[in-house]
């Protein structure tokens, strides 16, 4: 195969999202986009496309981006599920490895970063700073990770650096850091001098605080060991992406949430959340609410969603197919902002179908012997 | 079915238990084991026990009928709920338990009075053996038998007893503790059924302060737990992770026997959903028979279709039936890269069954619910060594092979730390007088006074 022809039309897509993303385009050309994108990667991903015809779905018979075979992502610890030839990947990002198996791995070049980018900083500005239920402007940054420095094959870390950058933000709004093992953890005192303030100005300025459940149990922690509690000002925003991995205690969403209240003074309404994994290019967030019908109850909720160029389904895992509104099944995600990997990834988290969008509920358990210990005591 | 209130289970789920409550119902127990129980002998315990399953086996008892009609909230099919029934209640017959407590204690006779065995008589010795007086169970929710096993040998010994099930698994341990007290309302008085989410300290703690005995199955963490909250007087029994396997050796896998065998493969994985500790993860099968290990995987495939049409798997919640899709997504990636290592076989438009095949003899935890490994091995050392990593945490072995050869090849397993060997097709059903985990059935529970003459 020609590889400099396989880059010029994965290029000229990548290009031509790109552009698509920084207008944030409605989502018209979704389908049209998705099935181009799907015979792109069938010819050039040839670990996708062996999958494929092992399905007995190639571009010729799939006629809606839904049809479009999805990837496991625990694919991406075994196989090599990208366009870019060895020599070509000049990144890779690492999942955290939740299960027993290796961490799946999604290549990047420049081309693909740089898509990554302009995917990640749309969505986040549209839902951070556009956002009317929660919009923010010009605040201090506050990144509860490691800099990238430290943590090159995070794609979360990645994400937080593009919008240091955009936000032109020091370098040291990364208040994370390894310890001794390689675990995250934080630079107390510095992140405690932000959350200060600037003691000399009479207004302060609204803080942006982004990082991972544990981080933010850490530094819960820690305010709660020292007895400090901040009430930074009103239009300060935290956004919390979920996990634990054992880092930390885990606590159920809404404690993590109350305890955020009670010790940074930021109001439930402002703590948004993201959904986004390393096998992804695209990120959801739960900026918005949503009125939900449950019999005669009413009541608003608020659920995550994709930026318009990736789509999500809610998928039974029983057959395989969409569930109806308000069910719970597996989130697959659509993601025409995987360019040079594969766009439909199947993953093993769990969801509630509302709408256009989805509520978390979490992941499939998949490893761990259950036999007697099953819901035990 | 209107149920009398008889018990804490019995109280509408709206009902918060205080811990006054447990402590009262402790007290009451007790007392009530004191004048119904403690001087009963065993032979009547035998045969109200007896009587008890026997009612249970038969179709128009209606605790039976109840508890089948309602099936799904057990967690199972009616079919795959009323065989695993009917092995239990099977086995609870005179004859077993006579034969369990000759096992256990030299002679059925020994928990009534100072008794002599052979042996004892020669070396003028006697013994009596003593019960605790009051038994704490905590009990896992994944399968009904082993609490229902408890209750069982708990009145046996004549111990007051107090079951604390998983959150909303009380339903089967309920019925059966109403069925006693039907029976006989003196010995339903001596036991107490409640449920909570494990890990209430202040139930918890007001359980295990009036406890001689506590015995409980569940991870390793959980018993840890347990154990940490125990006056140092009172016994722990617990029974924590196991897994276990089947192994079909080549030589078996011929003609119309090699059929026999996969349909008592199949048997192992339909019995409970595969969900107790007795339950595969995986079959080795030993290559050089006439039926290859693939083959195998593709026959229970077969078999384990036949099965679901009599006795389905039944409903899953997502998160378990999420658990299976995603397991099978990566198999399904496996078998297209490399078809000649990795095989799988999956019900149609739903996660009913699976049969994965690997070449690889690294034994794999199973999602269970009818989700099975076969693997092809040379022999049973390559097999014991695939399973290195779940040495000292199997349970029971099921085994087909030459008649011949099964004594060499228990002992083999028995070296290498198998506590229980039975026939493929058994797993699940293991007899009354069967050690669990290896250890004295009864005898954990009792102590002995030896009366030297």
């Amino acid at each position: 195969m020609n590889k400099h022809r396989m880059n010029a039309e994965l290029s000229s897509f990548a290009a031509r999202l790109r552009f698509a993303a920084s207008r944030r385009a409605q989502d018209r050309r979704f389908e049209e986009l998705a099935l181009e994108l799907f015979a792109l990667q069938f010819k050039h991903n040839s670990a996708y496309r062996k999958i494929c015809e092992a399905r007995g779905r190639t571009p010729k018979d799939v006629g809606h981006w839904t049809h479009i075979p999805a990837v496991p992502a625990a694919a991406f610890k075994e196989l090599d599920l990208t366009s870019l030839s060895p020599d070509e990947r000049t990144s890779v990002f690492y999942s955290s490895g939740t299960t027993v198996q290796k961490a799946g791995r999604h290549f990047h070049n420049a081309e693909s970063l740089a898509v990554y980018e302009a995917s990640a900083w749309a969505w986040f500005g549209q839902n951070i700073f556009k956002n009317p239920e929660s919009g923010i402007q010009n605040p201090e940054l506050l990144a509860l990770t490691p800099p990238p420095s430290q943590a090159p094959q995070s794609s979360l870390v990645h994400m937080f650096e593009t919008v240091r950058q955009k936000m032109d933000a020091p370098e040291s709004a990364f208040a994370g850091k390894l310890a001794a093992d390689g675990a995250w953890t934080l630079d107390f005192e510095a992140t405690v001098a932000v959350l200060r303030g600037n003691s000399k100005l009479k207004t302060q300025i609204p803080k942006l605080i982004l990082g991972i459940a544990f981080s933010f149990v850490h530094l819960l922690d820690y305010l709660a060991e020292n007895n400090l509690q901040f009430r930074l000002p009103e239009n300060s925003r935290v956004m919390e992406t979920g996990g634990y991995k054992n880092r930390s205690r885990s606590l159920p969403k809404s404690e993590l949430h109350a305890l955020i209240t009670e010790r940074l003074g930021i109001a439930p309404g402002k703590i948004i959340c993201e959904y986004g994994m390393s096998e992804l290019s695209s990120q959801a967030y739960d900026s918005r609410s949503q009125k939900l019908e449950v019999g005669s109850q009413k009541s608003e909720a608020r659920s995550f969603h994709f930026p318009p160029w990736a789509r999500v389904q809610i998928i039974s895992p029983e057959i395989n197919h969409e569930v109806a509104e308000g069910e719970t099944g597996l989130i697959r995600v659509f993601d025409l902002a995987n360019i040079f990997s594969v766009a439909a990834v199947q993953t093993e988290d769990l969801g509630i179908r509302r709408a256009d969008g989805f509520e978390l509920v979490g992941r499939a358990q998949l490893a761990g012997p259950r036999g007697c210990s099953l819901l035990a005591a | 079915m209107n149920l009398p209130n008889y018990f804490l289970a019995d109280l509408p789920p709206e009902a918060a238990l205080s811990p006054a409550m447990i402590a009262e119902a402790c007290q009451t127990l007790k007392r009530n084991r004191e004048l119904y129980l403690a001087n009963r002998s065993t032979q009547s315990l035998v045969n109200i026990l007896s009587d008890i399953s026997e009612s249970w086996l038969e179709p128009e008892f209606p605790f039976r009928k109840f508890v089948l009609e309602n099936a799904v909230k057990a967690g199972f099919s009616r079919a795959t709920l009323q065989r695993g029934l009917d092995n239990f209640f099977g086995q609870l017959t005179r004859e077993n338990f006579h034969a369990l407590l000759a096992q256990e204690f030299g002679d059925s006779k020994r928990p009534d009075s100072m008794t002599a065995t052979t042996t004892g008589q020669r070396q003028n010795r006697m013994a009596i053996v003593n019960a605790p007086e009051f038994q704490v169970h905590i009990a896992a929710g994944n399968i009904p038998n082993p609490v229902l096993t408890s209750i069982v040998f708990g009145l046996l010994t004549r111990s007051a007893q107090f079951v604390k099930c998983a959150g909303g698994s009380t339903f089967l341990p309920r019925l059966f503790a109403h069925s006693i007290y039907e029976a006989d309302g003196k010995l339903g008085a001596c036991l107490e059924i409640a449920g909570w989410r494990g890990g209430n300290a202040a139930l918890e703690s007001a359980l295990f302060a009036e406890a001689d005995c506590v015995t409980a199955t569940g991870g390793d963490e959980t018993l840890a737990a347990i154990r940490a909250q125990l006056p140092v007087k009172t016994r722990f029994l617990g029974h924590g992770h196991h897994v276990s396997f089947g192994f079909a050796a080549g030589e078996v896998l011929h003609g119309s026997r090699a059929k026999k065998i996969v349909a008592a493969a199949a048997d192992d994985v339909v019995a409970w959903n595969q969900l107790g500790c007795l339950s595969p993860h995986v079959i080795y099968v030993q290559i050089g028979g006439e039926v290859s290990p693939e083959h195998f995987a593709q026959l229970l495939a077969e078999e384990l279709e036949r099965r679901e049409q009599i006795e389905p798997r039944g409903e899953l919640p997502p998160e378990h039936a999420a658990a299976i899709a995603s397991r099978r997504a990566i198999y399904e990636i496996r078998a297209a890269h490399s078809p000649e290592s990795t095989r799988h076989w999956c019900s149609k438009d739903s996660t009913a069954w699976t049969v994965v095949f690997e070449a690889d003899a690294r034994f794999q935890l199973s999602c269970l619910n009818r989700f099975i490994y076969v693997k092809g091995v040379a022999d049973l050392k390559t097999a014991l060594e695939g399973a290195d990593d779940v040495r000292g945490k199997v349970s029971t072995v099921g085994i087909a092979a030459p008649e011949e050869k099964i004594q060499e090849i228990a002992t083999q397993l028995a070296r290498w730390g198998a506590t229980r060997i039975c026939p493929l097709g058994q797993m699940q059903n293991p007899p009354l007088l069967w050690r669990h985990d290896g250890r004295p059935a009864l005898g954990d529970l009792v102590t002995w006074t030896d009366l030297e003459m």
